[in-house]
């Protein structure tokens, strides 16, 4: 799933800063559940943001609610009600939602409540960690599930680079080395040719260096016909 | 100095069969080329080349082959280096071609040290291509004349002398061999390795290497560094990676009266062990900041003079065409630089004071920075963690943190050097202690360190730090002693705290859940009786499949989520949609069913209710079914011929509590029977059984609208369920449904949006939403299950939870039809996909409570089994 932080308090107050009465909208996706941006933050920031700003003398009335997703036009709709009653919108979807928000309704003021991190797993409670970059190109087939473009930080594709100790990486002591557990895994399963092949330079296009990416279904697109 | 048959003079001396001597320059971190001429100055005569960093450690310094360019001039071959890190396959090769246009000869490629470690750890780091892959473009750009795009290059090509770096003191170590293996491969020519110090290892590497035949192929030069310091050695030992220096060596240095004799010492030493090692070529000598140690090494190591040295002659500037190029041997290098800027006289024991100070300062930054982000790191811990923050004293700003300060100022006074050199050595010194587990050791010399300077944040950091890992110690050993005395709640509290503190801590981890396992064992001794047997099914008329198939009921037994979420206030876990899913009524009487009438998502009745529980259809045919598999005909084969019959087999036999007529044969595409014969079956189907029904056309939208009109006047004002109705026979689909008063099923091809619109569409034309129910189309498990899934789910989602009036009516899930026209249902039984029956009751089943579990509100199924299984888990799940 997307990960995402919340921003601190002080930069969205700066973003609604000429605001008297704001919307905190989130989002039940990705965002819940990496708790960052689900109905208990919406909560949470709406209530630090009428705090903050009933300190400064100048009180701030929010409207709280949280969509199933922002990433789908047809979630968004109530916005469409909503633009009329507020002056603004904090969206604690990830850049997805506010970008698709930003899209469909132009002359509404909607601001990010939270940073888009990287897509990332909950391995356990309170954790979240990147596995992948989504950079288009899927390799690790060859590297026993493993992905060296997310995991490694110089995303090598030939192996560990000389940093790598004790099965750690050299960035920080808690990362492991990715190509270390690639070779391990490789080396238990007999397979530690697929590594001794060079790995040719990569193409960056799909990962996005080619402009925004893009997909489309034909097949499906034809259904917006009936769409309303 | 270039010979035709040779690339460059170091290959000449490889080739040749010399042992090879390389030296290294750090670049300055500034425009003053003096600085690199020096170095060159100090190196000539006893290098065969020297190596030039490319911002070595990620620190940002003057060029490599700017610098290599300098070097050059004064008479010492270069290396350049180049690293992926700084820039892409474009930058790279730009600067490769500029470089050989410089006249550079030899390069060496690397990935690069990581960003992090630099002076700049925020910028981006490139890494579109890894050493390996910039090998292989160089070599290409080389030998096959081509760019890494695979155009080729039109004129002069680079023709380098090509390198690699090795490092054999990296982990796996198995695989580091064959990484040399991949860069020879990938084109280098030598190899210079990481700094030796543990000569076992790199005996084992080289018999590796050897072994594979890689000493053939490519000439490797042993990696020496001369440790100037016990400082120096102890920092290579515990602050760089990838370095693996032994005790031995930090003892010799640290009993060494002359630190820099003793350095020099090692370095020869290691030298001439090198040298006997099979396969090793050369040694590359890299002197960190202390340039003046290799011709004293390289002499008392008995490599001066060089081989082929009278050869090396200083190199011009390449200037512009019309010049005539001078003679080689006329040219002395002073006279080549007219324009160079007036030199500055700088005595070079100064130099070494300067360079010395700003090394040991520049590790001390490191490790000051290193530090830094552990107590920042852990200070957000204490502050999360809600344990009191460890408080710190606000640094005075007269006094600013010691590692900011020589890195700027080399103007230090000797006293303040030797204190801050102190200061290095004590926290390095602290540091490795507290990674030997010696905490109160390291606590002590953070101490000094306080002493010596009040306002040391590194130590301060680490002291709060080492004090909360001795507390967390103390806890631990506290709680596992209550844990032994069987103190549960209170070794419990223990760990809990230790978790506030570090919470990753695994020995509080694991003591909580031993802590778990001993409460559960207490908890069944006190039981002791065992749990009720599963209730005996009572026995299947039918074959023996459905004899062996046995389903116990799901536990009714049920915790309330209230008191499994004790403690959590109810409005975080409790959601009740703001909406009901209508009631849709068919059938008569006694026998009626409800479907519809929820507020929440399917089974969650901690939060909701479910006023009517999912129900299931059997089917019946208007024809003989000719797919149907054995294990499912089976069951039906004796009342094929009569659909009246079968319906009362099914109500009578396996307890049917509604009947579904699907009228196959009327599809024009198959037996297309009119809409006579459908009106015989279904009045058949009516008079045999009381049970709700639903009339299921063909799908044929022209068709249906002839047939149901028909079974309409046979069957008369009956509340039964008719359908499919699709968008283009809505109209009249709908005015017969309220002309009878029947429901209809309004069927759409998985869309939230299509669903949406025929349910509108139908109210338009007059049809009550209570009166309709949706088929979302699904698929069978293996056959688009998860699509069908997550459609239904989005629908269930949008009415209970975004008001979408529309949406609020129930599913009717035709189930059956779709299990049993897979191939996987029909396919005989064998060993690998097991029996057919099994198979096709578990593909029915496991369908049919995914389904229910998007929000299927009435299932249409086939196989006596798989329903009593649906049955069963509606049951066990209803009973919360």
């Amino acid at each position: 799933m997307i990960i995402a932080e919340r921003k601190p308090i002080g930069r969205i107050l700066q973003m609604i800063a000429p605001f008297k009465k704001v919307a905190v909208i989130g989002c039940r996706g990705c965002v819940a559940i990496c708790s960052a941006g689900g109905d208990r933050e919406v909560e949470t920031v709406a209530a630090a943001l009428r705090l903050a700003r009933k300190r400064e003398g100048r009180p701030l009335e929010t409207v709280e609610d949280t969509f199933v997703r922002q990433c789908d036009p047809e979630y968004l709709t109530p916005l469409e009600e909503l633009r009329k009653e507020v002056e603004a919108v904090v969206s604690l979807a990830c850049g997805v939602g506010v970008n698709l928000a930003a899209d469909l309704y132009p002359d509404l003021k909607i601001y990010p409540g939270v940073d888009t991190s990287f897509y990332g797993a909950n391995p356990s409670l309170g954790q979240w960690e990147e596995k992948c970059r989504g950079c288009g190109d899927c390799i690790i087939d060859f590297t026993g599930g493993l992905c060296p473009i997310a995991r490694c930080a110089k995303n090598l594709l030939n192996g560990p680079c000389g940093g790598s100790q004790g099965g750690r990486c050299e960035i920080r002591p808690e990362v492991a080395c990715v190509w270390h557990q690639i070779y391990e895994r490789l080396k238990a399963r007999g397979e530690v040719e697929k590594l001794t092949q060079i790995w040719p330079a990569k193409n960056w296009i799909p990962a996005g260096h080619g402009g925004p990416r893009e997909r489309v279904r034909p097949d499906l697109q034809f259904n917006n016909n009936s769409k309303k | 100095m270039s010979n035709e048959k040779y690339r460059s003079h170091l290959e000449r001396v490889l080739r040749e069969g010399h042992f090879a001597v390389t030296g290294e320059i750090g670049p300055p971190k500034s425009a003053d080329g003096d600085v690199v001429r020096k170095k060159a100055q100090i190196l000539r005569g006893f290098v065969d080349a020297a190596n030039i960093t490319d911002c070595q450690t990620a620190i940002v310094r003057m060029s490599s082959i700017a610098s290599g360019v300098l070097v050059q001039q004064e008479g010492v071959e270069a290396v350049i280096q180049m690293t992926c890190r700084d820039r892409n396959r474009i930058a790279i090769q730009a600067d490769l071609l500029g470089a050989a246009a410089l006249g550079m000869k030899n390069l060496l490629c690397l990935t690069g040290d990581h960003q992090k470690f630099g002076n700049h750890p925020e910028a981006k780091g490139v890494f579109d291509l890894d050493s390996i892959q910039l090998l292989d473009m160089v070599r290409r750009m080389r030998d096959e004349r081509k760019f890494q795009c695979g155009e080729e290059i039109k004129g002069k090509t680079v023709e380098f002398f090509i390198g690699a770096a090795e490092n054999p003191f990296a982990d796996p170590f198995e695989f580091r061999v064959q990484r040399l293996a991949k860069k020879v491969a990938a084109g280098a020519q030598f190899i210079q390795t990481q700094i030796v110090y543990n000569l076992e290892r790199f005996k084992k590497f080289m018999e590796m290497a050897h072994d594979m035949g890689l000493t053939e192929k490519v000439y490797i030069l042993a990696g020496i560094t001369p440790p100037k310091s016990f400082g120096m050695a102890r920092y290579m030992k515990y602050f760089v990676p990838g370095l693996d220096v032994p005790d031995e060596i930090l003892k010799r240095m640290k009993e060494a009266k002359d630190k820099r004799e003793e350095g020099i010492n090692i370095a020869v030493e290691i030298i001439e062990q090198v040298r006997e090692i099979p396969g090793i070529a050369g040694v590359h000598i890299m002197a960190i900041e202390w340039e003046e140690a290799v011709p004293e090494i390289v002499k008392r190591a008995g490599l001066h003079p060089r081989p082929l040295a009278e050869e090396v002659k200083p190199v011009e500037v390449a200037r512009p065409a019309p010049e005539v190029v001078l003679p080689k041997e006329e040219a002395p290098a002073k006279e080549e630089v007219p324009e160079a800027p007036p030199k500055v006289e700088v005595p070079a024991e100064a130099l070494k004071q300067i360079f010395g100070s700003l090394r040991s300062s520049m590790e001390a930054l490191r490790d000051g920075i290193n530090l830094l982000h552990e107590g920042l790191a852990s200070l957000e811990r204490t502050l999360l963690g809600g344990a009191p923050p460890e408080m710190k004293e606000a640094v005075a700003p007269e006094a600013p943190p010691v590692e900011e300060k020589p890195a700027e100022a080399p103007s230090v006074t000797p006293e303040e050097e030797a204190r801050a050199q102190k200061v290095a050595d004590l926290l390095s010194a602290a540091k490795a202690a507290r990674e030997a587990g010696e905490l109160s050791k390291a606590q002590a010399l953070y101490k000094q360190v306080l002493e010596l300077e009040a306002e040391n944040e590194i130590a301060k950091a680490a002291l709060a730090e080492i004090e909360k890992e001795l507390l967390v110690e103390d806890l631990l050993r506290k709680a596992q002693q209550k844990l032994e005395a069987g103190d549960l709640d209170g070794a419990e509290a223990a760990f809990k705290k230790v978790l506030e503190i570090f919470p990753q801590k695994t020995e509080a981890e694991k003591g909580l859940e031993k802590i778990a396992e001993l409460r559960a064992a207490r908890e069944k001794e006190k039981e002791a009786k065992p749990a009720a047997p599963p209730k005996e099914e009572k026995p299947a008329a039918a074959p023996e499949v459905a004899d062996i198939l046995v389903f116990p009921d799901v536990a009714l037994e049920y915790r309330d989520v209230s008191e499994r979420a004790a403690g959590i206030p109810e409005d975080v876990y409790k959601e009740p949609g703001t909406a009901y899913i209508r009631e849709v009524t068919i059938g008569e009487g006694e026998k009626a069913i409800t479907i519809g009438g929820t507020n929440v998502l399917p089974f969650h009745l901690f939060e909701g209710e479910m006023k009517n529980p999912p129900h299931v259809a059997m089917e019946v045919l208007d024809v003989k079914p000719e797919d149907w598999p054995e294990a499912l005909a089976k069951y039906f084969e004796d009342v094929f011929s009569d659909p009246g019959d079968w319906a009362k087999k099914c109500v009578e036999v396996y307890g049917a509590e509604a009947i579904n007529v699907y009228l196959l044969g009327t599809d024009p595409n198959f037996l297309n029977l009119g809409p006579d014969h459908a009106a015989k079956v279904v009045e058949k189907v009516a008079k045999a059984v009381d049970v709700p029904l639903v009339i299921w056309g063909s799908g044929s939208p022209e068709k249906d609208v002839d047939v149901l009109r028909e079974v309409a006047n046979v069957l008369g004002a009956k509340n039964v369920m008719i359908g499919p109705v699709v968008d283009t026979n809505h109209r009249a689909l709908g005015a017969t449904a309220m002309g009878y008063g029947y429901s209809l099923i309004a069927s759409s091809p998985i869309d939230v949006n299509l669903a949406k619109q025929l349910n509108i569409l139908l109210e338009n034309v007059g049809v009550p939403l209570d009166k309709i129910a949706m088929d979302p189309s699904v698929g069978a498990l293996g056959y688009g299950l998860e699509y069908t899934y997550s459609v239904m789910e989005r629908i269930r989602l949008a009415a209970l939870y975004a008001q979408d009036e529309k949406l609020q009516v129930p599913f009717v899930i035709n189930v059956g039809r779709e299990v049993w026209k897979t191939k996987e249902a029909g396919l005989p039984s064998d060993d690998l996909i097991g029996d057919q029956e099994v198979r096709g009751i578990a593909l029915e089943a496991i369908t049919a409570i995914a389904l229910l579990m998007a929000g299927g509100d009435f299932l249409i199924m086939r196989h006596p089994k798989a329903i009593e299984v649906t049955q069963k888990v509606i049951k066990g799940l209803m009973a919360q």
